[in-house]
């Protein structure tokens, strides 16, 4: 999983959703694909920005 | 190297942000030359000027590194900065407040309004942001095709929704605005408590008399709140809780100052700049007019252009670089949203308003832990006006010269007197 774990980020805040992290505070496992959290769940713990707002991190 | 002393002098200076083409040559120079350098205005320490977004954003990535306690977060005169520090028993800031603290403490006061505040939680606000609106744009239409948008409009639509939202009184709004106006525009004749001219020292005082007054109304409040609890953000304040404790008497204090002041001039000044924009560019009111969809990014665009909150201040809390500038634990760094919003690394044509900007990273709301906690409830107030007056009025266009606030902190356009037609 970690070789294909991508990250995500807030384009408000710069919050970063770390896919090997997943958010376990807002109940999303560590290795949750960012795709596959339902839009109408995720929004960012910091501005609550919501998941269309965030943009994959090139690295 | 220091900035020169000219630019420095400006960088502090209301009179510079009150004419918008000064400030922004001071910015565009500063950016150019020395983009992140000291400036030592007179009477004032020295502190780094941070004019590029990218060393905004930078700074504001590491919460810890660059703390908002340390020392005064609104830049102050080296005398006011110590009469604070001997008024508060040695805290930098009049007001302990989100905007103040950092760690824990920032995380906890946060969390209290945070949950209300999500796009989420503010969507269903939309009914009755939008009846308030259409209040505002009916009383406008009555003034009979001409008003000054910023005083009869912009000024009491974005408090009238605040203060419903916080659960304060019709009666209490007057109050609310003239004692924001007087903290925020010390600086200007026009708005502050003396209607005269006044020294730094006296800017301070006066400032302090206006908080005082705030802090006596709202002293009332927490009590009365704990009683009867309702579901306003005033009563969520009053009934927080952090580690089983309620907030202390000056976080408390804080919490529902910054609220009831920082959460409507900044939408106000926004909201009267969109519409001077729009009365001097015909074409793109028509274009807006034509196609609503493009409301959101009038707004943001508008956030961009205006840029109501001009800075805070960060402190460095240990040794470190930045963009190839040595930062010394202790240095204090001022954050110039006006002249990241008009970085020419970031933005085509920073000097034009324009609204097909792709992906529109203008910083106004501020970037990391402390981005402003109201920007999506402000979106909203301005998205919905903008929908209700397109509706409403077929043309505007100046009637008189608008007019800028003299400060260097919150501010925009005080003044825009239109001609309007409506449909
Ligand atoms: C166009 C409107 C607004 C603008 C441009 C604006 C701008 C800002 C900026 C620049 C900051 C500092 C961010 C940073 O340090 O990175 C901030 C913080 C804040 N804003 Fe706003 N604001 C607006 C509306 C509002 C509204 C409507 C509210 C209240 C409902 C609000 C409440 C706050 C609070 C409480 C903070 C402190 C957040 C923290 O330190 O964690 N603002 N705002």
């Amino acid at each position: 999983m970690s070789g294909l774990s991508r990250k995500w980020r807030c384009r408000s805040c710069g919050y970063i959703y770390d896919e090997a992290l997943g958010l376990p505070e807002e109940g999303i496992a560590p290795g949750t694909p960012f795709e596959t959290i339902p839009e109408d769940v995720f929004f960012c713990p910091v501005c609550g920005t919501e998941k269309q707002d965030f943009e994959l991190v090139d690295y | 190297m220091t900035l020169h002393q000219s630019l420095a002098d400006a960088i502090v200076d209301g009179r510079a942000y009150a004419d918008g083409d000064r400030i922004d040559a001071v910015f565009r120079q500063v950016r150019a030359e020395a983009p992140l350098d000291v400036a030592e205005p007179e009477g004032y320490d020295p502190f780094w000027v941070v004019s590029r977004h990218a060393d905004i954003k930078e700074i504001e990535r590491q919460p810890d590194l660059f703390h908002n306690a340390d020392r005064a977060v609104v830049v102050q005169t080296r005398a006011n900065a110590a009469k604070i520090r001997q008024m508060t028993g040695g805290e930098a800031n009049m007001v302990r407040s989100v905007v103040s603290v950092d760690g824990k403490e920032h995380k906890d006061l946060r969390g209290v309004l945070f949950p209300h505040l999500t796009p989420r939680s503010v969507r269903p606000m939309e009914e009755q942001v939008r009846k308030i609106a259409c209040e505002f744009v009916n009383q406008m239409l009555e003034l009979g095709g001409e008003c000054d948008f910023a005083k009869q409009v912009a000024f009491l639509y974005p408090l009238r929704v605040l203060m419903a939202f916080m659960g304060v009184p019709l009666e209490d709004e007057p109050m609310m605005l003239k004692l924001t106006q007087e903290i925020f525009s010390g600086n200007d004749p026009e708005l502050n408590r003396s209607g005269k001219q006044q020294t730094p020292e006296e800017v301070l005082q006066a400032t302090l008399a206006s908080i005082a007054e705030l802090e006596n109304y709202f002293l009332g409040v927490t009590a009365r709140l704990r009683e009867t609890p309702d579901d306003g953000l005033n009563s969520l304040i009053a009934n927080a809780r952090i580690d089983g404790e309620y907030l202390t008497r000056r976080q408390l204090l804080g919490y529902y100052i910054t609220a009831a002041t920082a959460g409507h001039d900044t939408t106000s000044n926004t909201t009267a700049g969109i519409m001077w924009a729009l009365a001097e560019r015909p074409q793109l009111f028509e274009q807006v007019r034509q196609d609503r969809s493009l409301i959101p990014a009038l707004v943001d665009e508008g956030v961009r252009w205006v840029t109501p909150v001009k800075h805070f201040m960060r402190t460095a809390t240990a040794d470190c670089e930045l963009a190839g500038q040595k930062i010394a634990k202790g240095d204090w760094l001022m954050l110039c949203y006006s002249s990241a919003n008009r970085d020419e690394l970031v933005f085509d044509d920073p000097f034009e308003f324009k609204i097909d900007r792709k992906d529109n990273a203008q910083l106004g709301f501020g970037y990391g832990v402390h981005v402003c906690l109201g920007q999506h409830l402000a979106r909203l107030e301005m998205r919905v006006l903008m929908e209700e007056l397109f509706d409403r009025v077929a043309s505007v266009e100046l009637s008189g010269a608008p007019a800028r606030t003299i400060s260097n902190f919150v501010c925009g356009p005080k003044r825009v007197p239109i001609r309007f037609k409506p449909c």
